[in-house]
């Protein structure tokens, strides 16, 4: 097998995701309960044998720190290899800050080149998927590629959000275009690129900043770049519609992720937390319930992280509910996503009214009658909050207003 | 002052019947996700003793494998850390550990090679939230060569215990075991002791024939409680010894009870386990579930009431699971009712069948008539019981018991398969 070296790349401010990656970068925001969206490229990583990993952080970075750690839970903490985390330092003239993906990589082509390694593995940080990287590899090595994509099919309507690639009949690559109005395939490119070792350093010569964007296109019809085509789940949580459709997804009786799978098993840092207590009066339906919840009201169709503390006569509904929360007593929460140490007081109603009035601050981003409230928020007892609401990161009791309403579309 | 502590888990704890079989007593799974040593092990962490000897015997397989090299513990360290000390031969002798005491004399070099001040020798099957710092000031502040944690008990219940009789200054003037009479008093060891090294050593290392020292509460401390400064130390907390079925089946249903004095969510005293990754649990859209403890990776589409669940447990369609502890990775078929069970690990339960049946609670089991009548049946470790299965109260499946054991579609109660 070739001897890789896989680089994550984890620094993105991903402003489409609105207050949950205000004070965290994406690869660290929670999914599907008790993970965070880079245990699923690191697991992969781990589960296919490969135990060399960069992660490349820039913005925000401290949340996803303190997740990977050493990286014990993945077996990263090792004496060879392992996870090393690699975080921009500024430059005597104040720069230093990293312009996008390839640029990122630039900045640590030094550690690049001092490793004893054939390919590197280039991963986005933000993807939800499970994929065995050994065949991607395999396929490199076979047809002696200067670089290897992989790509998954998406629905016409979504070409524009990707870059969209056009394979001949020998499965190499020929054209590479970053979100194309006129896309000439299906087939997108998933930000996951193996480069010969020498390949990467020769096309990192430049300064182009961003390798969909910019280094693909010009590349790939001078290079031996092959696509590797990828059938399983893979969902771009980078939306705050797509992070609350995927999570509620999980909720059918056979999601499309299946998490269940002891042959591969998602690993992450969790908190030592009790069994979830379910109190006599409570009525849970249709949920993912996280050890360490203590649920005496009722949750139906939602998705709860650990620590959540949903009191007596509070209601969770089509909803997501991020770490350690407190829900108060006859509290109702409707179609939102609550973040981590939230408190909604007593009484409190989120997510109520007309969904037509889009989110005013960010129109293009908040409009399907979601609710965001960020973390450690303490919203008042009593408060009414509409659809398509904002609530930025630690927003005190005082700050909301005096008429105890926030309306649909606000921000507070 | 350095402090090392020796957990005793060596016990075979037979009166918890096929649940102890094929583990050590510490080792069987409590509270959802943990397992009984968990918590005197997270007590040691939480008082900042991170130098532990685990003294195994019976069964230590699944123990040895949970404890590991003491990761969730943070006891995976450079100096200090876990050890697990098993019975060892050597050239001119060789011994099973005949008794709790001689169990720490034969691990004597590995006390002294720790070059510990004070022995802290703990129980590992007791439930309790406990911060050693405090028997250890109360161990200084007397001068005291052994500390003995103690707790009021109803004088009505003295006979099942070691008691201390003590003075005013609370030394300990006399020590009976199991008394008779209540007039000893009504403070019962913990079976945790503190004691000085030195005196630890040469109190183990005089036994003889005629003045055995193989167990610490038949022999050395009835000795030392006549010639050393031998002091107790009271403790008002939750505690209890799980070691009965009765007493497993009421302590997890206790868990249940939100009055309960023991949280198991105090951040400030966490109780840290090995656990597999395991996703969320998940609760379908006909789940029912009331006053339950539910751990990850379980997949709930049935009916769970008053009842504790350890991870990965399927409860399927129309399964009604009412009154119960389930451990780890069972399966219930659907439809299928549990009633008062205790289920072991890797149980499958087949559709339509009916555990816990029948009006009479007190038809013993015959087998093991002193610890099974209460109406609890226990199924053991990864036994396969048939669809449309009857089984009645107070029975015993032994682990790995298949479709082909059973006799007929009927267990009645007080069986034993």
């Amino acid at each position: 097998m070739l001897r890789t070296l896989t680089l994550i790349l984890a620094g993105g401010d991903s402003p489409a995701l609105s207050v949950l990656t205000a004070e965290r970068t994406e690869a660290a925001v929670p999914f599907a309960g008790k993970f965070r969206i880079i245990d699923f490229p690191l697991s992969n990583c781990v589960n296919s044998g490969i135990y060399n990993v960069a992660v490349l952080t820039q913005y925000k970075p401290r949340s996803l720190h303190a997740h990977l750690g050493v990286g014990r839970p993945w077996d990263l903490d090792r004496a060879q290899g392992g996870l090393r985390v690699l975080h921009p330092s500024p430059t005597p003239d104040g720069g230093g800050w990293q312009r996008g993906t390839a640029d990122a990589v630039r900045y640590n082509l030094d550690l690049i080149e001092d490793q004893q390694v054939d390919a590197i593995l280039v991963l986005a940080g933000d993807h939800i998927y499970k994929m065995n990287y050994i065949p991607l590899l395999e396929l490199h090595a076979e047809r002696n590629a200067d670089m290897t994509l992989a790509v998954h099919s998406v629905s016409p309507h979504d070409t524009h959000r990707f870059g969209i690639v056009t394979v001949g009949s020998d499965g190499r690559v020929d054209r590479f275009e970053e979100k194309p109005r006129r896309p000439l395939s299906n087939l997108a490119s998933m930000g996951i690129y193996v480069f010969r070792k020498q390949f990467l350093i020769d096309i990192l010569a430049g300064t182009e900043h961003d390798f969909g964007r910019h280094l693909l296109p010009r590349i790939i019809p001078n290079s031996r770049t092959f696509a590797f085509n990828f059938q399983g789940y893979w969902a771009d949580v980078g939306t705050v519609q797509a992070y609350y459709e995927a999570n509620l997804a999980l909720l059918v009786e056979t999601p499309a992720l299946d998490l269940y799978d002891p042959e591969w098993v998602i690993h992450t840092t969790s908190a030592d937390l009790p069994g979830v207590e379910v109190g006599e009066h409570a009525r849970v339906e249709n949920c993912l319930l996280s050890d360490g919840c203590r649920v005496y009201g009722t949750v139906t169709h939602s998705v709860l992280s650990p620590g959540v503390y949903v009191s007596p006569g509070a209601v969770i509904r089509d909803s997501i509910v991020l770490g350690d929360a407190w829900i108060g007593p006859e509290a109702v929460v409707d179609r939102c996503i609550i973040d981590e140490g939230v408190r909604i007081g007593g009484g409190a109603v989120v997510g109520e009214g007309d969904i037509a009035t889009p989110n005013l601050a960010a129109p293009e981003r908040l409009n399907t009658g979601l609710t965001l409230v960020g973390a450690r928020a303490q919203l008042p007892e009593g408060l009414t909050v509409g659809r398509n609401v904002a609530i930025r990161p630690r927003t005190a009791e005082h700050a909301f207003p005096k008429s105890g309403v926030v309306p649909s579309g606000a921000t507070v | 002052m350095r402090v090392v502590a020796m957990i005793m888990a060596g016990g075979e704890g037979t009166r918890l019947s096929v649940l102890s079989e094929k583990r050590a007593k510490p080792s069987v799974p409590f509270a959802g996700k943990y397992r009984i040593i968990d918590f005197t092990l997270s007590n040691c962490v939480n008082s900042g003793i991170f130098d532990v000897g685990v003294l195994t015997q019976y069964r230590p397989h699944s123990l040895n494998d949970h404890i590991g090299i003491g990761k969730p513990w943070d006891l995976d360290r450079n100096r200090g850390g876990v050890r697990l000390l098993q019975p060892y031969q050597g050239r001119s002798d060789q011994s099973w550990y005949r008794g709790t005491a001689d169990a720490i004399y034969q691990n004597l070099n590995f006390i002294q090679e720790r070059r510990a001040d004070l022995v802290l020798i703990l129980s590992g099957d007791h439930i309790y939230k406990m911060d050693y710092n405090s028997i250890i000031d109360t161990h200084r502040r007397h001068r005291a060569d052994l500390t003995v944690g103690v707790m009021e008990v109803p004088l009505e219940e003295t006979h099942r215990f070691g008691i201390m009789t003590t003075d005013e200054q609370d030394r300990v003037i006399e020590f009976t075991e199991k008394p008779k009479d209540r007039d000893k008093g009504n403070l019962a060891s913990m079976g945790i002791y503190v004691f000085n090294t030195d005196v630890l050593i040469r109190r183990l290392s005089e036994g003889s024939q005629e003045r055995p020292r193989i167990d610490f509460g038949k022999h050395v401390i009835p000795a030392m409680v006549a010639e050393d400064r031998v002091f107790a130390h009271r403790f008002s907390g939750y505690w209890v010894d799980v070691g009965t079925i009765q007493s497993y089946w009421e302590t997890s249903m206790q868990l249940l009870d939100p009055q309960l004095d023991f949280d198991l969510f105090d951040p400030s005293w966490r109780i840290r386990t090995r656990s597999e990754e395991r996703p969320s649990a998940k609760i379908g859209p006909q789940a029912r579930v009331s006053r339950a403890i539910i751990c990850n990776g379980c997949t709930i589409r049935g009916t769970v009431e008053r009842s504790v669940l350890s991870p990965g447990v399927y409860v399927s369609p129309g399964a009604i699971v009412r009154d119960s502890v389930v451990m780890n990775d069972t399966w219930i078929g659907p439809g299928a009712v549990l009633d008062r069970m205790i289920v072991d690990k890797q149980v499958v339960i087949g559709a339509g069948a009916h555990l816990g049946v029948g009006d009479d609670l007190t038809v013993p089991n015959k087998a093991e008539p002193d610890k099974l009548n209460t109406g609890i049946s226990v199924i053991g470790k990864s036994a396969h019981i048939p669809p449309g299965a009857i089984i009645g109260r107070n029975v015993v499946i032994n682990a790995d018991r298949d479709a082909e054991d059973f006799p007929s579609r009927e267990i009645p109660s007080g069986e034993t398969l």
